[in-house]
């Protein structure tokens, strides 16, 4: 196995890829006395459009058939649920579907056989008939009437529709009432057998273990499968410029919700850098000491800081800074205002300031298994070992920050999305 | 791990948690009251108002630098109810110094930080800022509207406000708009006087410490000052069965309605907390429950259909987000499925993966900083000292007859439903 470790926070990861293509991650902890174990595959909402690797047939499926595969995986052919027999042995066990991979995880201090058994098995196993496919329809129907009610759901999904024409990203991860009615078991059986394969997948444990003896629990599990080539997976053209710069909805809010978008380039080098880098800047724009939030705040137009976030895969890469606030509109004319100023005149010691400000909170990242198994998850998915934002957390100069500053938020990739109250 | 606990002064705590599970050190002031009318939108109030500024550092922008500067240490405080109790709370987070990237002692300077924020505030002419009242006063007004805004805990909030009317538990912990106008810099800084006088003091400090940090808290400047104070929290809430259950609905524009139950435990069992758990969590936590087989699973009714347990209040609520028009439907599936419970059609299994379930969340309270300091709070408020040990061992013991006669106690006292 390779060991990457990080002396700074002493912690180490295990890396072993097995023949079968599985990518296998293994951080031991003896302080703790839980493990956290996901298994993900590198499927998600955005792959509705792909060529399978034997067939090289080409293939389009409905939208959300990644989230209803998840939601189907669980059913067993003797009527049992693996969720509820996790659950009955006191195993947290979940799973999630996002953009681009879906994930089965459980975390558990008692059990762990069992539970590592129920989960090998049944993400191995499915089993899928056109009955049971007709009853997930009324449940995931359901779970849309869920996100339709949310606010800040429609908030980001307008955004979305901001910031890009034709990305598949925009669409919902549990897909629309009529998309869903077009899924069938065959097109269930389809994506599984291509996206479920080792080489598409990738398992974390992360806890109280031995390394060697967890790989061994792990690999006498697997079952053989034949090889698999590449699926190739086909996306819209990305465009740069943005698709619209506001959209709004009216929903029943005590307040407006706010959601201002900056659209950027997708990078292929420096992608932890410039993440840092990012960080560092919304903070220094908009975080807590900033001259921005302290107007705001005083003027009763922010009641708290914003959400700040950087999103970024290799299909799309854009920041957002969302909350509630009476005056959307001015939040983002001052943000440009304040954006412009720190262009001109950069302040170096708010940046040391951040800087620190945003080391700790990657430190803090490390503080529970769960938040680092999926922290290594979806930063592999990204092609990002998660340790180099401590790392190359030192690499990140003023200079660079000002050049990422200059690039990335730029007036005309600026949108906003509104949820503005009845 | 190791919990210790000091008295520094009568009413005034100090509880040492010794772990090396993580890579940061947090600090909790918990300050602790009687909920009343009275009171209740003052105490939101306040908390606000103080993280404002402290006599050292007068403005948020200050304090925001100073966090920073110290790794970005993460501060926050709110305020709880928890039973009859309103609790102010204050936190604060710094990274274990020995993860940073060079040598500092910030965890005193982060206990210090937090100690001035509680109890040395930015005062001028003998009352709070007059500033920071009134826009804390509009931005809490914002708070309390915007209650609508997450429809299933506004309907869990109004079915608790209907099911504990004129009772302290019935107040919502943010308080009234209509109280606002009222409350002065002045008069808010006579409450936080009066407060600082008589409240239970409880803090907290967990992680690894180079130093003793007793002896940094005891020592502090701040404590000094505080008196000692007698805490009689005690508060009467006699329950009685209500004939037929209050049932109350609003309308509002939703897609999906809410419905929440609210049951009565109506029982002066010794052990009742630990077999109310078991017997709920059979009812209604996790995929294994009654009522997600059965409402969600079997009947394909609801997205979401669970319970919860309020120890202190001894009620159970059942929340289920549902099609409007199968109200009806619902009630009587989930009834049946409280009546089931009665009539003890369960198995011995459900009791098992019930107790793993209970014993999870046992095993998880050493696993996460501010719930070990939760759990060893609420031990305080209760009197007891309970060990995690201890507390699975409570769990174990439940038997199938105790469930029953339990949920033969429940008593349906309210029943709310939010529609369009």
């Amino acid at each position: 196995m390779k060991v990457i470790e990080s002396l700074k926070i002493k912690e180490k990861v295990y890396i072993e890829k097995l023949e079968n293509g599985l990518t296998i991650m293994l951080v031991p902890k003896e302080t703790t006395n839980k493990k956290y174990v996901m298994w993900a595959t590198h499927f998600g909402s955005i792959d509705n459009h792909f060529i399978m690797p034997e067939t090289k047939e080409e293939v389009y499926v409905p939208d959300g058939v990644a989230h209803f595969l998840e939601h189907k995986m669980f059913e067993q052919p003797n009527g049992t649920n693996s969720l509820d027999t996790l659950m009955a042995l006191g195993v947290d066990a979940n799973a999630y579907t996002t953009n681009n991979h879906t994930a089965y995880l459980f975390e558990t201090t008692e059990h762990f056989i069992e539970a590592l058994n129920e989960l090998m098995d049944y993400v191995q196993h499915p089993y899928f008939t056109d009955q049971n496919v007709e009853k997930e329809k009324g449940i995931i129907g359901q779970e849309i009437g869920m996100y339709d009610d949310d606010p800040g759901w429609q908030l980001y999904m307008n955004a979305l529709d901001c910031l890009y024409k034709e990305n598949a990203i925009k669409i919902d991860i549990a897909g629309t009432v009529e998309s869903i009615s077009k899924i069938d078991k065959d097109v269930l059986y389809k994506c599984y057998n291509t996206f479920y394969h080792p080489s598409n997948m990738v398992m974390v444990v992360c806890g109280n273990f031995k390394p060697e003896e967890m790989l061994e629990e792990i690999k006498k599990r697997l079952i053989e499968k034949p090889k698999q080539g590449e699926i190739k997976r086909i996306y819209a053209m990305q465009e740069n410029s943005i698709n619209m710069p506001y959209k709004e909805t009216a929903m029943e809010v005590s307040m407006p919700l706010f959601m201002i978008g900056f659209k950027d380039s997708i990078e292929q080098e420096n992608k932890v850098q410039k993440h840092i880098a990012i960080e560092i800047l919304m903070n220094m724009l908009i975080g807590k000491s900033s001259m921005l939030y302290q107007k705001l705040y005083q003027e009763g137009i922010l009641l708290a800081q914003p959400d700040l976030d950087y999103e970024f895969t290799n299909d799309y890469a854009h920041i957002l800074i969302s909350g509630q606030s009476k005056d959307p509109q001015k939040i983002q004319k001052e943000l440009l205002k304040e954006i412009q100023k720190q262009k001109e005149q950069f302040d170096e010691a708010h940046f040391e300031r951040m800087k620190k400000k945003v080391y700790g909170d990657y430190v803090v990242e490390y503080n529970n298994i769960s938040d680092i198994a999926r922290m290594l998850l979806s930063d592999y998915f990204k092609g990002i070992n998660s340790f180099d934002y401590i790392e190359q957390f030192q690499t990140v100069t003023a200079e660079y920050t000002k050049q990422i500053l200059q690039e990335v938020f730029d007036e005309k990739k600026c949108i906003l999305s509104v949820i503005k109250t009845k | 791990m190791k919990n210790e606990k000091i008295e520094i002064k009568e009413g005034i705590n100090f509880h040492e948690i010794t772990t090396n599970k993580f890579k940061t050190n947090l600090f909790a002031i918990f300050l602790t009251l009687p909920l009343t009318r009275e009171n209740v939108t003052k105490n939101a109030l306040l908390t606000a108002v103080l993280r404002r500024g402290t006599k050292n550092l007068p403005s948020q922008e200050e304090i925001s630098k100073t966090l920073e500067e110290m790794y970005g240490a993460g501060f926050d405080c709110g305020i709880e109810k928890t039973g009859d109790y309103h609790t102010i709370k204050f936190y604060l987070e710094v990274i274990n110094d020995q993860f940073l990237p060079v040598q500092e002692n910030i965890s005193k300077k982060g206990l210090e930080l937090l100690f001035s924020i509680a109890f040395n505030p930015y005062i001028e002419q003998n009352a709070f800022k007059e500033e920071y009242v009134e826009q804390e006063k509009e931005n809490l007004k914002q708070i309390i509207e915007g209650k609508i805004d997450n429809k299933a805990s506004y309907a869990q909030e109004r079915c608790i406000e209907e099911m504990y009317k004129d009772k302290p538990y019935g107040l919502y912990k943010y308080g009234y708009i209509e109280d606002l106008p009222n409350i002065t810099a002045q008069n808010l800084y006579e409450h936080y006087k009066e407060i600082l006088q008589n409240c239970k003091i409880d803090i907290f400090a967990s992680g690894k410490f180079q130093e003793k940090i007793q002896d940094i808290a005891k020592n502090n400047v701040e404590i000094e000052k505080l008196n000692p104070r007698k805490t009689n929290l005690e508060i009467e809430d006699k329950k009685e069965e209500r004939p037929e259950p209050k049932i109350v609905t609003d309308n509002m524009e939703v897609t999906q309605g809410k419905l929440v139950m609210g049951y009565d435990v109506l029982s002066n069992e010794k052990n009742l907390s630990y077999i109310a758990m078991v017997c709920n969590t059979i009812l209604g936590v996790g995929a294994n429950s009654k009522l997600f087989q059965n409402v969600r699973e079997k009947a394909s009714l609801a997205y979401t259909c669970s319970s919860s347990y309020i120890k202190r209040k001894q009620t159970v609520f059942i929340k289920a987000g549902i099609e409007i028009q199968n109200y009806e439907k619902a009630l009587e599936i989930i009834k049946q499925q409280v009546e089931d419970m009665k009539q003890g059609k369960f198995e011995n299994e459900d009791i098992e993966s019930a107790k793993n379930l209970i014993y999870a969340t046992i095993y998880n309270i050493e696993e996460e900083q501010d719930t070990e300091i939760s759990y060893y709070f609420g031990q305080e408020l209760a009197n007891q000292n309970v060990s995690i040990e201890e507390y699975k061992k409570k769990i174990e013991e439940v038997s199938k007859e105790q469930i029953i006669e339990v949920a033969n106690q429940m008593k349906l006292n309210t029943i709310y439903f939010l529609r369009d």
